[in-house]
């Protein structure tokens, strides 16, 4: 794509999501989410083969669907309240509503189905900015209405999510679909403790996106989309073998890591509001994302996976250059001691 | 009937936006689209609206209709399909017909229509008087306060229509 027009549209989208983000008009933040679904398309159609057009398409067509079902519940916030500003929903049939079209954006259960489908069809690259960037925009105006929605509808699509997320990405062995499943159980962490205390929702946002960011750019590093040319990384680079083993445990949420963080405050929240079984049954069922991290870790990092012996004499062009992986590597690693600072955020 | 005729009218309008959302073939659609256009500058005009119905005729129906009646006339097939070619076009044509009738018979009959919020049958459908905003119209003081107190809007509007292009033309290059 032509450099120019390629920053231009990159630029639409930053400008969507921030226009999303900072207006407190509704038909400005509807315009915002067009205006970044709009500029996305190009960037998922960046290889022009016909899976990259599927790909896009079901995007387009979802995030559409939800663009829709948003506005009506504008409307119906508008005929209820009659005026504009975002500071609670006025109804509860347009709080659904709005819940159901900020759950489809972001792909929560029962629609998560274009997650999967949309994230395998397209670039590395373009999965990242996928998972990463366009999960800002909803999850800001989710937190803003969060005082005014359903409770029941949100924690059911949340605990849904999270199994879903976590049982769906069991039979996977494609590298963006084991992200996208990982994207699905953590929007459902993320909207679970979204009414009791949204700063938490916040923190698990800020860091699965390090955590994302981190495990697609050793991805891109190693150039894998798949387990098997996964497990070859110990041929080309073996220090990333290594760090593909803590970033991805760190993803799993285990303890000396940063991952723990979001998941230790939300349950902690949630027992704090007299709810035991839940957080039981999330802490549950995250095993099941742990499970298939683990086992992309066991044919990484922990042992030399079978090949064929032409592919243990990996040679390659130059290294890839990336972006802040160092850094980004060691937040998504070692955040857990400063745990304490999260007071400030009262 | 004219003090329905708004009512007439938004009948008239959701009957042919239920003509071209059966995807018909594109030449059959955008005539529709130009009927729906037609009537909803009615629509508006019944309000008050004079000015911006006269923009829905410029700008909609005479600007952007054109060129995409004279797109689809480049790339149209020999046998476009109409509604009654195609059973499923016919069919979904037929039900968004049916719960058309059915809706407007309920507004007709009873005293209040309570779908999702309330309105009063047909009455609010009726215009008794167009305001009484003083010296101005409404509606042109809406124009002058979109570029006045709406700049941001205005500038947004722009950029996105200015994107569109850009993402349509990328979009159709191809490699």
């Amino acid at each position: 794509m032509n450099p120019l027009i390629f920053t231009t549209i990159l630029m639409t989208v930053l400008l969507g999501t921030m226009i999303v983000m900072m207006s407190s008009h509704w038909l400005m933040i509807w315009i915002g989410f067009e205006m970044n679904l709009l500029a996305i398309i190009p960037i998922l159609m960046k290889k022009y083969n016909p899976r990259t057009m599927e790909a896009s398409t079901k995007y387009f067509l979802t995030q559409a669907t939800a663009s829709m079902l948003l506005m009506m519940a504008i409307i119906i916030n508008l005929m209820h309240s009659g005026q504009w500003t975002i500071t609670k929903i006025f109804n509860p049939t347009a709080s659904i509503i709005m819940t159901s079209a900020l759950a489809m954006k972001l792909g929560l259960t029962p629609f998560h189905f274009w997650v999967p489908e949309v994230t395998q069809g397209i670039s590395l690259t373009s999965g990242l900015i996928l998972l990463t960037w366009q999960k800002l925009a909803p999850m800001s105006i989710l937190y803003q209405i969060s005082p005014s929605i359903n409770l029941n509808i949100l924690l059911t699509m949340a605990v849904l999510s999270i199994l879903v997320g976590g049982w769906g990405g069991l039979n996977q062995t494609q590298l963006r679909k084991i992200m996208a499943y990982s994207s699905i159980a953590h929007m459902g962490w993320m909207t679970a403790v979204l009414v009791y205390n949204p700063t938490l929702t916040m923190l698990n946002m800020l860091i699965y996106i390090m955590m994302t960011l981190t495990m697609f750019m050793l991805f891109i590093h190693s150039s894998s989309t798949t387990t098997l040319s996964l497990s070859h990384t110990w041929n080309k680079t073996p220090l990333t073998t290594t760090l593909i083993l803590i970033t991805l445990l760190s993803m799993g949420g285990l303890p000396p890591l940063s991952g723990f963080m979001p998941k230790w405050m939300i349950i902690q929240e949630l027992t704090k509001n007299s709810s035991i079984i839940l957080p039981t049954l999330m802490a549950i069922m995250a095993l099941l994302n742990l499970y298939f991290y683990m086992r992309l870790t066991y044919s990484t990092s922990l042992t030399m996976f079978p090949s064929t012996n032409n592919m243990k004499m990996k040679w390659q062009f130059e290294t890839k250059r990336i972006t802040l992986l160092p850094p980004l590597i060691v937040m998504s690693s070692l955040l857990l001691p400063l745990t304490p600072m999260l007071s400030i955020l009262d | 009937m004219m003090t329905y005729i708004v009512f007439i009218l938004s009948v008239i309008f959701v009957v042919s936006f239920v003509g071209f959302s059966s995807k018909p073939s594109p030449i059959y659609g955008g005539l529709v689209l130009i009927v729906s256009g037609g009537v909803g500058c009615g629509i508006i005009m019944n309000f008050g609206g004079s000015f911006l119905g006269l923009m829905v005729f410029l700008i909609y129906l005479g600007g952007m209709l054109v060129v995409f009646g004279y797109t689809t006339a480049m790339a149209t097939e020999q046998y476009p399909e109409v509604w009654v070619s195609n059973t499923t076009v016919m069919g979904v044509f037929l039900l968004g017909l049916l719960m058309e009738v059915m809706l407007v018979l309920y507004v007709l009959k009873s005293e209040e229509v309570g779908v999702v919020f309330k309105f009063s049958g047909v009455g609010d459908w009726a215009i008794y008087d167009t305001g009484d905003s003083g010296v101005f119209s409404e509606e042109i003081m809406g124009v002058a306060a979109l570029y006045s107190y709406g700049v941001w809007v205005v500038i947004v509007t722009g950029w996105s229509l200015l994107v569109g292009v850009l993402v349509i033309l990328e979009v159709t290059r191809g490699d």
